[in-house]
């Protein structure tokens, strides 16, 4: 069953969800996502109902990543829905290979038809059984990560407003720490640098899984971008807004000195 | 293998009536879920998304936040929720691990209209609840 | 809501020149005409009153309404005084004046305030004429001026010993002025909210079973009150006796907007029920505290730290009664006779709900009354709704001149800088917490989900704890997941200790549209589970409004 594809070959929304089919474009478009696969929804479905063939599909394929693998829940009908469904999707670190994929499909399944992702949907109008694609990528060890709105969601003003942290970005969209929290001006200037309180670091282990790592005190409140990373992630707000238009909500992460885009997708009402 | 094991829905009063056969066709529905020991399985006033037949564990349901029963292997919940698209009348939280097959609601509506004898023992049922609900 | 609102933002100007701060702890929504009319006068001559016997560089504090909002200003003392002011602080800090206004209080004040007040309630507004109403409609109005003023008058001796207590031990030890206040509770019976009356009335109903089956019974709590009122002997009476004490005080805030406790019989029966059932068990664990927090003091500051503490609780108990033994009841008491002036000018057709009368200006009351002339029905209506629904966000934090520099102490001599501390920790602290009986401790976060909502907090360590949520709450927790979603419909509020404007928490709030305060990093560690808390999404202020 045609139910995997590299992410660089991930088109059709209706098959592979919008993240898959985002994450792919921006590869497309030169920009630095880290490399992975697209898994269907009609696939994670097969999976979760334990259906062994499908099973090994999954595993064969996600198999050249290698060690640890982070896999995202990519939910195939949620493009042009007003609401970001910011709740609803769900993220695993802690699965060591591909062998292990089918538990964390079977996970991601359950979490889209959970009640209260039942009844967001229908909130906001959607009241068709959901399909949840997935991507695979492997995980990465970043030294800091966070979120990036390239339109305030606050109030509107046009300025890039990120929150990081030491170690994976869970923290921050997790809301586990006080974040630094930074403002950038398009053209590149710097408006706010407020450090945070980064008591802890999600880390990964080498065996796939992360833990909790009390940060050294003296980080806890020392910025964890300097202007040159303040700069790159101004580049790259600027090179989505043009390929993909404004308001973009980006995950970033700096992993080995390198700024990595691991998300990109609209900024939806923000109640403001 | 896809959907719930045979054997563990041949346990469930609710199928009780059907043949093997029948239930074969039933069992390709569910899809496995595990929920961890504490984890709050059903929110008593949200909206309901599946059904679930409990395979191993022990759950606990409790109403207004009082105990009110406990569930074991062979239990079924949730179908409430599932027939009147309403909010869910209990809280179920898992008391151990709590292995569950599960079906949603796209899949279990068809399967009640479809399917005479399943209608038949869900009316019993909830004529059951029923008169325990004016009793008590 | 009114034209008013809709068409154009209201404009803030400031009242008078100097530096206007929003009083939003006292006066969170809009105040009527009447208390705008008579709050003012008052309130600068019973300031003026504690300045000038405690010898403060303050000559009076000004209020002004915007709006309807409340803002205050400090007047300061002139030049000339100064002298004489810095003599009567020393005089003060030495003979610990503060002594012999609690006993002025205790001996004089406060038993003629009561009498005061059921002379003034001895009148049965029903029974009077028209011109008879007007004339007490005046009695009513005097005294709740003269009252306002006497509350204010004994705010410094509520708030010197204490904020004197707090300063030191804030010296001595990093607890928390919260903490240090905590040893103040349960010092005596009084500051427990109990009375003579009240344990005349404990003492009866122990003894009284038909008293003690009406309470616990399911009736109507009207009718609950009306039947333990009528019941004979002593039971009756000691009913009778406590509502007559503590019936018409407003049950919260200080306007004739606010209910009093006899229009809430069910308010009234559960805090008899309260008193009943349970004694004040907080006697041994403030004495714990107070040995704990004791032992955290240097060893040669400890008797000094006795000293202070026994001065503070000493006076602490005025917090509470020269509050409820002075406004609140004068204003229940008047709007008791508005009500009464709104029920026959309703009658008359002149305007369409008897409460709308509690949104005219004092002479306009009497005019209506007298002889029906006076602003139209429409227009009270539209006063009413305007008063209820304008929003409490429109108004600015401060108007007018920036804040003043905190004062320098250093150069003054060492009581009045000492007084001048006290004070100003007072005021920081427990001039927003005394009033009303109140307890209010602000926490600042991340302001991410606008809005103001306020609710019963219900900590949530987890998943496993979901069942305890109910609708209307206001969650508190570390952090949220995706797990907490199930939880959205219910919430009225979200307040987080850590994350960021960008945090699943925050963005939740915001779709769901509900306020949302994160990252305010002891939320859990400081919010009680079960006690209301205002959450204001927009400032980024958690209140515990106990």
């Amino acid at each position: 069953m045609k139910g995997t594809v590299p992410l660089v070959k991930a088109h059709e929304t209706a098959l592979f969800g919008s993240k898959a089919v985002g994450l792919g474009q921006a590869i497309r478009d030169g920009l630095p996502v880290p490399p992975g696969f697209a898994l269907s929804g009609a696939i994670v479905e097969a999976v979760a109902a334990g259906n062994d063939r499908a099973i090994k599909q999954v595993a064969k394929t996600a198999r050249p990543l290698g060690g640890p693998l982070a896999v995202r829940s990519s939910a195939v009908d949620e493009d042009g829905a007003e609401a970001s469904f910011a709740g609803q999707h769900l993220t695993l670190l802690n699965v060591p290979s591909s062998e292990h994929l089918g538990a964390a499909l079977s996970e991601i399944w359950w979490s889209a038809n959970s009640d209260s992702a039942i009844s967001y949907r229908q909130r906001v109008g959607l009241f068709t059984r959901p399909s949840v694609g997935v991507v695979v990528q492997a995980l990465l060890d970043p030294e800091s990560a966070g979120v990036m709105f390239t339109r305030n969601p606050i109030n509107g003003e046009d300025e890039r407003m990120i929150e990081a942290s030491w170690g994976l970005g869970e923290a921050v969209v997790a809301g586990q720490v006080i974040p630094d929290s930074y403002r950038i001006h398009r053209s590149g200037e710097v408006l706010q640098r407020t450090p945070g309180f980064k008591k802890i670091a999600i880390r990964t282990l080498p065996e796939g899984g992360t833990f909790e790592q009390q940060v050294q005190p003296e980080l806890v409140e020392q910025l964890c971008l300097d202007d040159g990373q303040l700069a790159e992630l101004n580049g790259l707000a600027d090179r989505c807004e043009q390929i993909y238009g404004p308001a973009r909500d980006i995950e970033w992460a700096f992993a080995d000195g390198k700024l990595h885009l691991l998300q990109c997708r609209a900024v939806t009402r923000s109640g403001s | 293998m896809t959907g719930a094991p045979v054997d563990a829905l041949q346990r469930v009063p609710l199928f009780a009536d059907l043949n093997q056969r029948e239930v074969k066709q039933i069992a390709r529905l569910f899809k496995q879920r595990t929920f961890p020991a504490g984890e709050t399985v059903v929110q008593e006033g949200s909206g309901g998304a599946a059904f679930y037949v409990i395979e191993s564990g022990e759950a606990t349901v409790f109403v207004a936040g009082k105990e009110y029963s406990t569930l074991g292997p062979g239990d079924y919940f949730g179908e409430i929720a599932l027939i009147d698209e309403g909010a869910r009348l209990a809280t179920i939280t898992a008391t151990s691990e709590l292995g569950c097959y599960g079906i949603t609601f796209w899949d279990f509506r068809p399967l009640v209209e479809a399917n005479g004898v399943i209608g038949w023992k869900l009316l019993q049922s909830l004529a059951r609840m029923y008169r325990e609900a004016r009793a008590g | 809501m009114t034209n008013a609102d809709t068409v154009q933002e209201l404009r803030f100007e400031p009242p008078a020149p100097g530096y206007w701060e929003r009083d939003a702890v006292h006066f969170p929504r809009p105040m009527t005409r009447y208390w705008q009319e008579v709050h003012p006068a008052a309130f600068a001559r019973g300031t003026g009153d504690f300045a000038r016997f405690y010898g403060m560089l303050l000559g009076s504090l000004g209020s002004a309404y915007v709006h309807g909002f409340g803002y205050r200003s400090m007047v300061p003392v002139a030049d000339e005084e100064v002298p004489a002011r810095f003599q009567r602080a020393s005089e003060v800090m030495q003979g610990k004046l503060w002594r012999e206004q609690l006993r002025d209080w205790d001996e004089r004040v406060k038993p003629d305030s009561i009498k005061a007040h059921r002379a003034v309630q001895s009148v049965d507004p029903a029974a009077l004429s028209d011109q008879e109403l007007v004339e007490y409609l005046t009695r009513c109005r005097d005294h709740h001026a003269a009252m306002i003023a006497q509350h204010m008058r004994y705010t410094a001796s509520a708030v010197v010993p204490t904020g004197d207590f707090l300063a030191h031990v804030g010296d001595w030890t990093d607890v928390p002025p919260a903490e240090l206040l905590g040893l103040m509770r349960g010092t005596a019976p009084v500051s427990a909210g109990a009375s003579a009356e009240l344990e005349r009335l404990i003492a009866a109903l122990e003894a009284d079973a038909r008293a003690r089956e009406l309470l616990a019974s399911d009736e109507d709590p009207g009718q609950v009150l009306a039947a333990l009122r009528a019941l004979d002997g002593e039971a009756g009476e000691a009913v009778s006796g406590y509502l007559d004490l503590v019936g018409y005080r407003l049950l919260d805030g200080f306007d004739i907007s606010e209910p009093y406790a006899l229009a809430m019989p069910d308010a009234l029966v559960r805090a008899i029920q309260i008193a009943v059932a349970g004694r004040d068990l907080e006697g041994a664990d403030v004495e714990a505290a107070v040995a704990d927090i004791r032992g955290k003091v240097p060893e040669q500051h400890r008797a000094e730290f006795d000293e202070l503490l026994g001065e503070a609780r000493l006076t602490y108990r005025l917090r509470d009664e020269r509050g409820v033994f002075s406004d609140i009841w004068a204003s229940g008491l008047m709007r008791r006779a508005v009500l009464e002036g709104g029920r026959r000018v309703a009658e008359r057709g002149l305007i369409h709900e008897p409460v709308h009368l509690i949104d005219a200006g004092f002479d306009e009351m009497c005019s209506l009354v007298a002889d029906g002339s006076g602003p139209s029905a429409d227009e009270l209506a539209a006063r009413a709704t305007e008063r209820t629904t304008r929003d409490p966000k429109a108004a600015p934090r401060s108007l007018g001149d920036p804040p003043p520099p905190p004062p320098d102490a250093s150069g003054l001599p060492p009581d009045v800088a000492r007084l001048m501390r006290a004070t100003g920790i007072a005021l920081g602290h427990l001039f927003g917490s005394s009033e009303a009986e109140h307890d209010e401790e602000v926490l600042r976060g991340l302001a991410a989900s606008p809005g103001i909502y306020e609710g019963p907090a219900r900590l949530i360590a987890g998943p496993s704890e979901f069942d305890r949520i109910v609708t209307g709450d206001v969650l508190v927790t570390q952090s949220t997941t995706e797990a907490f979603n199930i939880l959205l419909p219910l919430l009225g509020a979200i307040v987080t200790d850590s994350g960021g404007l960008l945090s699943h928490s925050a963005i939740v709030a915001r779709e769901y549209g509900i306020p949302g305060v994160v990252g305010t990093r002891e939320a859990t560690g400081r919010i009680a589970d079960g006690v209301r808390v205002r959450v204001d999404g927009d400032a980024g202020e958690v209140t515990v409004v106990e």
